[in-house]
């Protein structure tokens, strides 16, 4: 067997059209800035940009000489590197993943890029860029059945192979995309980006430079007009850029998540979306760690929830111990309703028993209390500061007296008040005999889902505050997710119950019974 | 479950440590104050004194309030003077584990565990101060039958 591994020589090579897109994906980080600064004129050595191509043309070339893949008896071979050759085996038992990524250029071309990922976490093991449908489809069901012949050792391979016909769980609607396209305010996040990469590219110079000339007139205009016209004009100007900010929104949404397709292939769950690049994503059952529902406001307004999962290995710390930033969410749905996303949690969670209506269970009874305090402290501290800067800054266009405090919590006490009550009456937790379950949240309402035979970790903890009031927190950690993601932290709870909790939870039995094993035999 | 002390060779680690963190930020604190011509003593006097103060009573305290007891479901580590928290960890999830010691702690005798999960937060569960034997053999027995997988 070792020696089969180490004589076997990948013999695939990469579609002829593969050098295509590693230039493109070479210069892309290159060529957008330099065109706009060509475009912004705020460099004129235009030609520079066109000779830095030749030499990544040639690299990209070579990659593509050099480039082999190839299905080994152990696992997918990949042999890679311009200089430094590299040999890369992966287990198929390994192999969890394989995504389908097509731009428009590949749509045009009829070819793919297929990332195949391991548990490990991080970034893909391997990306290979780009291949024929063809080699995708032959690639697929290499790695799935040697997959399977490795899990039933020996045996022949199960109809894990055999093409199983795709159950279709959801798929939405243009009508519900506008939705999501509004509750979901991606529009904003575009913008910031692009004001920054403009401000980088020297766009903010330019308009500075002209700005006086540009503006001059429209300003003095603007300043003849009365108050309640300029405060017209001011609110208008807000309301359009929200307007606009939420039809980009709508846009986005209908081009990265175009005839989203949720579907059942065997055990996993498959997704396909996106308008110009087509994502096709497997979802597998074993590697869900939790789930996490959300509602806004706007989704209640709407009647909607979205429902995302957490899979093993899917942020966390990379092989170079280098924190990753997870590449994308991983939507179960981006927006359904409430019952269809009690389905999905239930079909996505096959160890978790949800006949039974969970048992929920408040906070301790002067949590509210403490919320309430807390907000109104910060309140009067971040009054307090602003207050005490207006006066240390000589041109600050007011100094607000000694009345400003109290003025500040006629307001605030009410909303805080109002905030620790919705808040406190909509935090509930449960545990059943196979996950725990909380659901919290003031305006957005959030619930997670963790199956008990996923838990890592049991935290319990305790603040000076908490002592006084006798009160605790749990937090448990799971695979999923990363260090920046929620997981499960119940926070005010009565301190007897914290520390029963944690034994509960940390006596879970991981390992009997239902609980499938997370890797198979290697 | 019944939880024990670490070893109390750790809290002269400790002092040590303290020791060190309240000389350097001393002793850069007088040298920059005698280049710009003027008298150290107050500064320095209440730099040393702080962490004189710190490193008198600090380790001892950190040193109550940490315990660590095992099962045969895992591990449970508390720890914390004000803060407190209490880290349960079952077994079957420590994907590996390192004994560590640093100079100070090789001349104590003592050692560092370190518990490696598959966690997102957590990845990395410390408990330091246990005699390096005993780290060494509760790594041992928190390994045996732990080969079921950790995800």
């Amino acid at each position: 067997m070792a020696s089969e591994s180490l004589t076997f020589e990948p013999q695939h090579r990469l579609h002829p059209l593969s050098w295509l897109f590693s230039l493109t994906n070479y210069i892309k980080n290159f060529i957008v800035p330099l065109a706009f600064l060509v475009f912004l004129g705020a460099r004129d050595d235009e030609m520079w940009g066109l000779v830095a191509v030749v030499p990544l043309l040639i690299g990209a070339l070579w990659k593509q000489w050099i480039y082999r893949y190839g299905f080994g008896p152990r696992g997918l071979v990949i042999r890679d590197g311009l200089f430094f050759r590299n040999v890369r085996q992966i287990d198929y038992a390994r192999i969890e993943n394989i995504d389908i990524e097509r731009g428009l250029l590949h749509r045009l071309l009829g070819v793919a890029q297929a990332s195949i990922a391991t548990s490990t976490g991080g970034k893909a093991e391997a990306s290979i860029r780009v291949l024929s449908l063809d080699a995708v489809q032959e690639l697929r069901e290499q790695v799935f059945s040697h997959r399977a012949e490795k899990a039933a050792t020996g045996q022949p391979a199960p109809q894990a192979v055999a093409p199983t016909a795709d159950e279709v769980l959801l798929r939405l609607p243009p009508i519900e995309l506008v939705r999501f396209g509004l509750i979901d305010n991606r529009g904003m996040l575009v913008v910031a980006a692009l004001v920054g990469f403009l401000a980088q590219g020297g766009a903010f110079e330019l308009v500075m430079r002209n700005a006086a000339s540009w503006l001059d007139a429209p300003l003095h205009d603007f300043a003849a007009l009365g108050f309640a016209m300029q405060a017209a004009i001011g609110v208008f100007g807000l309301i359009s850029a929200l307007i606009a900010m939420r039809i980009l929104s709508v846009a986005i949404a209908f081009v990265t998540l175009f005839d989203f397709t949720l579907s059942r292939h065997s055990d996993d769950f498959r997704v396909h979306h996106g308008l110009l690049t087509r994502l096709a994503l497997t979802l597998r059952v074993r590697r869900i760690q939790s789930i996490h529902q959300t509602q806004t406001l706007l989704h209640r307004f709407f009647g909607r929830v979205s429902v995302r999962v957490d899979l093993a290995g899917d942020s966390g710390v990379s092989e170079e111990g280098k924190q990753q930033s997870q590449t994308r969410t991983r939507w179960l749905a981006p927006i359904c309703t409430p019952d269809m996303a009690q389905t999905l949690i239930a079909t996505a969670l096959p160890d978790v028993d949800f006949t039974a209506s969970p048992n929920w269970q408040p906070l301790a009874p002067r949590a509210r209390g403490r919320i309430f305090r807390k907000s109104v402290y910060f309140g009067v501290f971040f009054a307090a500061l602003t207050a005490l800067t207006l006066h240390l800054v000589p041109e600050a266009p007011f100094r607000p007296g000694m009345g400003w405090i109290p003025a500040v919590l006629a307001v605030l006490l009410p909303i805080a008040w109002w905030r620790a009550h919705v808040f406190v009456t909509n935090t509930r937790w449960a545990l059943t005999d196979d996950a725990v379950m909380f659901r919290y949240g003031w305006l957005t309402r959030r619930l997670i889902v963790a199956p008990r035979n996923r838990l890592q970790s049991v935290h319990f903890a305790e603040s000076p505050f908490d002592r006084r009031h006798r009160m605790a927190s749990v937090s448990i950690d799971t695979a999923g997710g990363g260090a920046m993601r929620d997981n499960i932290h119940i926070p005010f709870l009565p301190e007897q119950i914290a520390r029963a909790l944690m034994v509960r939870l940390y006596h879970s039995e991981i390992d009997r019974g239902r609980v499938p094993q997370a890797l198979p035999p290697a | 479950m019944p939880t024990e002390h670490v070893d109390r060779a750790t809290i002269s680690v400790w002092r040590w440590q303290w020791i060190i963190a309240t000389l350097i930020p001393a002793v850069s604190v007088t040298l920059m104050l005698v280049n710009s011509g003027r008298t150290p003593w107050g500064a320095t006097g209440a730099i040393l004194l702080a962490g004189l103060l710190v490193t008198w009573l600090w380790p001892t305290a950190y040193y109550r309030h940490l315990r660590y007891g095992a099962d045969e479901t895992g591990i449970v580590i508390e720890r914390g003077v004000f803060w407190r928290s209490r880290i349960a960890l079952p077994r079957v999830r420590i994907q590996h584990t390192d004994v560590s010691q640093g100079p100070l702690q090789r001349r104590y005798g003592v050692g560092t565990l370190k518990l490696y999960t598959a966690g997102s937060r957590h990845t990395m569960i410390e408990l330091s101060g246990l005699a390096h034997a005993d780290a060494l053999s509760l790594r041992d027995a928190l390994l045996e039958g732990s080969s079921a997988s950790g995800v």
